[in-house]
């Protein structure tokens, strides 16, 4: 049946510079926040955007991702018309085939998939972004604007701003150049990776850019210059809100930190009828002992604490024990901290086991010494007791007892 | 596992749960910071296989539907069988009023026994918290080759003026039973029983015939020696709530790890209806110890020995102690609450007291504010 608007969410890059936190899921898979996983923000902000129906390019350790989308019923999605769907690279009769290039070929390749709904636009979203966006006033944005293309933008400083994409526009906020990360920026647009096309222009791009044996397949590349080249009408539309990349350990900490501030700008109770959904297992309620002490921090079903925890965010069914204190951390799904052992400033991935008497990751100095950084302990990693994980140290082996690292 | 069918009595409101009740049946009363007490019997015969499951219902039944749907949240909304809600009045013949008993319940929904596909049968009130291994009892049965097989526990647990005891010869074989003495007698029946389909229709026909209404006097008791009775003795803990003071008891029996670990067994978990609440935040200035505290709630004061369900929110210098707090209450800024039960919804403004005793805990009504 025909739709409006079709989302399609990139969601295959391996977010290399996660390191030890991608090794096992892409990174739209990250756990974040207590309860959800990145890609939890831009699928539920399509449910409540109105669009009903999501293609997911999946390609890096697919595997969780998959499971975790399934048929799409936490978000709504689970739909005999339109829906969630996995898009995976595949290979056609007589084709080499390949595994999506870039993110302008990942959309070529299933242009099959959005013709069958027939839609006016295509809404264009990442895996790696944390923020409410209702992408429906982007689209008025654009029809408005009577645009081939509109991209959603940021203004930030103009010293953040040479590590960013920037739009430089007119003052119609139409764009006529874009700028990857200029080392002397003309303007403070930066784009959040969110993209509407109108459909019908960005088919023909698509197969142009496709038939192009030089071309990178980016839409940032090669996509968006190609059209302004063209003289296609871009506009920029100013979102205005909490959005956070977090594409590294420290950003990725950062943004959770910012789930227990109050003015962080993005509130994750329902409150303002934006519910961000997630697939989370049934667990019981949490339980506090007679000798925990928990302040500041976020505590998931299934939870077990008896020590203390400090500026903390704690997903589903994490094991704290008594004498144990947990500072400025993230502990996801499963983790034990046993007895007596101390986690400062760290993320701890999932079913990780920090032994009795372990220490891992430490505050920071006064003044951030160099190196400092911090400490991440990766997926069913075991630190064994009474050892050491420096600040930044990156564990992804077992640490023996007693053993630094 | 396919060959046992499930059937959950939910017709009942319990007088003496006072507040809980007034607006739902017993199946359908909060329990343990984010269930429902149906999720127990539901789960316990979904963890065993169990597709097909109808839950019948009389009165005050629209809080159960709101919370079993169609199913889904335990993988029992399917194209075949899956769960079916049986309703008064299936038919134009049906018999009016009240259901007196098990017997008059299952008369009035013979038309659904009939089209049962399974061989066995497990009914159950729906109104207990266990973890009941249903597979090993539906194993017992076929082993002992009983008729009828009652699964009893032998701690004392339910008001004995409510409950069912049996006494039984070695083999577990039912040789006495006791309903609703005056004080416990042998072991008491968590009124879970696996009989056969034909067997079921017809002790149905039989009791229909003369004027039986109860399963528990008309057939355990009056057949159990012409019937082939056999216990099941279940070691876990159970919770029962035919008062509101067990309702207090068995909720502060959760925090007892002994009692999570085998309510809360991970290889059998309870499911319940899926709400997305974001992860509890605790304030700067929050204590909290010795609770057991759901998804979605602010804790900004001091909690002790409480269980807290989703959504609650306790604002800074609020103090609670042996308290259960249903889905989004709101207790001020301040306020002090001692053994004190509030349903759903209920607003406690700054600086107010209210105190219970262990004895006789305080409940207050659904959207009461305070």
């Amino acid at each position: 049946m025909k739709k409006e608007c079709v989302a399609m969410l990139l969601a295959g890059g391996q977010g290399s510079r996660l390191k030890a936190l991608t090794r096992h899921v892409a990174k739209p898979a990250v756990p974040f926040g207590g309860k959800y996983r990145i890609i939890d923000f831009p699928l539920s902000n399509c449910v409540n955007s109105g669009i009903d129906t999501v293609g997911v390019l999946t390609q890096y350790r697919p595997l969780e991702l998959n499971s975790y989308i399934g048929n799409g019923q936490p978000w709504d999605l689970d739909r005999s018309d339109g829906g969630v769907h996995i898009l995976p690279p595949y290979l056609g009769e007589n084709e080499e085939g390949s595994w999506y290039k870039g993110t302008a070929n990942a959309i070529c390749q299933n242009i099959n998939f959005i013709d069958q709904y027939d839609p006016e636009y295509v809404l264009i979203l990442s895996g790696d972004h944390i923020y409410k966006m209702d992408y429906a006033k982007m689209l008025e944005h654009h029809k408005a604007a009577k645009a081939a293309c509109t991209i959603s933008v940021l203004e930030v400083t103009m010293e953040e701003a040479s590590r960013f994409g920037i739009m430089n526009v007119n003052e119609n906020d139409q764009i006529y150049e874009f700028e990857e990360k200029p080392k002397k920026p003309k303007s403070n647009l930066a784009s959040m990776g969110i993209y509407i096309f109108t459909w019908s222009k960005l088919r023909k791009y698509l197969l142009e850019d496709d038939a192009d044996p030089n071309s990178s397949n980016d839409f940032g590349k090669n996509i968006i210059p190609a059209m302004l080249a063209k003289g296609e009408v871009l506009t920029a539309y100013r979102f205005k809100g909490y959005w956070r990349d977090v594409g590294t350990i420290d950003s990725l900490w950062d943004a959770n930190m910012d789930m227990l501030s109050q003015d962080a700008g993005i509130s994750l109770t329902d409150e303002d009828d934006w519910t961000i959904y997630a697939r989370t297992p049934t667990k019981p309620p949490h339980f506090v002992g007679e000798s925990a002490k928990v302040t500041h921090s976020l505590l998931t079903g299934g939870c077990q604490v008896e020590g203390e925890v400090e500026h903390s965010v704690l997903f589903h069914s994490v094991t704290v024990e008594p004498g144990a204190t947990v500072r400025y951390s993230i502990l996801m799904p499963g983790a034990v901290v046993k007895a007596g052992s101390h986690v400062d400033y760290a993320i701890v991935a999932e079913d990780a086991v920090i032994e009795s008497g372990a220490t891992v990751g430490a505050a920071p100095a006064e003044k951030k010494e160099e190196g400092w950084d911090i400490a991440v302990v990766a997926q069913g990693v075991k630190v064994g007791k009474n050892a050491t994980v420096s600040p930044a140290a990156m564990v992804t082996k077992n640490v023996k007892e007693g053993a630094k690292v | 596992m396919n060959n046992l069918h499930g059937l959950i009595f939910a017709y009942r409101s319990n007088k003496d749960l006072r507040e809980l009740t007034q607006h739902r049946n017993t199946c359908s009363i909060p329990f343990g910071g984010r269930y429902r007490l149906v999720d127990f019997t539901l789960s316990s015969m979904v963890n065993a296989g169990v597709t097909d499951v109808g839950m019948i219902v009389h009165s005050s039944y629209q809080s159960l539907l709101d919370h079993v749907g169609s199913g889904k949240d335990w993988d029992l909304s399917r194209k075949h069988g899956g769960l079916r809600i049986l309703p008064p009045f299936g038919y134009a013949d049906a018999p009016t009023g009240d259901y007196y008993g098990r017997m008059d319940s299952l008369a009035g929904v013979r038309s659904y026994l009939e089209d049962i596909k399974q061989d066995y049968v497990i009914l159950s009130g729906g109104d207990v918290a266990a973890n009941l291994p249903v597979q090993d009892i539906y194993n017992q049965h076929l082993a002992t080759k009983a008729d009828i097989t009652a699964v009893v526990t032998c701690q004392s647990i339910g008001e004995p003026r409510s409950c069912t005891y049996m006494s039984t010869n070695p083999d577990g074989r039912v040789t006495d039973v006791f309903v609703h003495p005056k004080s416990p007698m042998g072991c008491e029946a968590v009124e879970v029983y696996i009989l056969s389909k034909p067997l079921l229709l017809s002790l149905v026909d039989h009791c229909a015939a003369h004027n039986i209404h109860s399963f528990s006097n008309g057939v355990i008791l009056a057949m159990k020696d012409r019937l082939h009775i056999h216990t099941y003795q279940f070691d876990g803990y159970v919770g029962r709530f035919h008062t509101l003071g067990a309702y207090f008891e068995h909720s502060m029996d959760l925090l007892d790890p002994a009692v999570r670990a085998s309510l809360f067994d991970p290889r059998f978990p309870i499911k319940t209806k899926d709400q997305s609440n974001p992860s509890t935040y605790y304030g700067p200035e929050a204590h909290a110890s010795n609770s057991l505290i759901a998804d979605g709630c602010r804790v900004e004061g001091e909690v002790d020995h409480c269980i807290l369900f989703r959504g609650v929110h306790v604002e800074k210098g609020a103090r609670l102690s042996h308290c259960i707090l249903m889905q989004g209450t709101t207790v001020g800024a301040g306020a002090t609450l001692q053994y004190a039960i509030t349903d759903k919804n209920v607003l406690i403004n700054p600086g107010r007291m209210l105190m219970g005793h262990e004895s006789y805990p305080i409940a207050i009504a659904k959207y009461s504010k305070v």
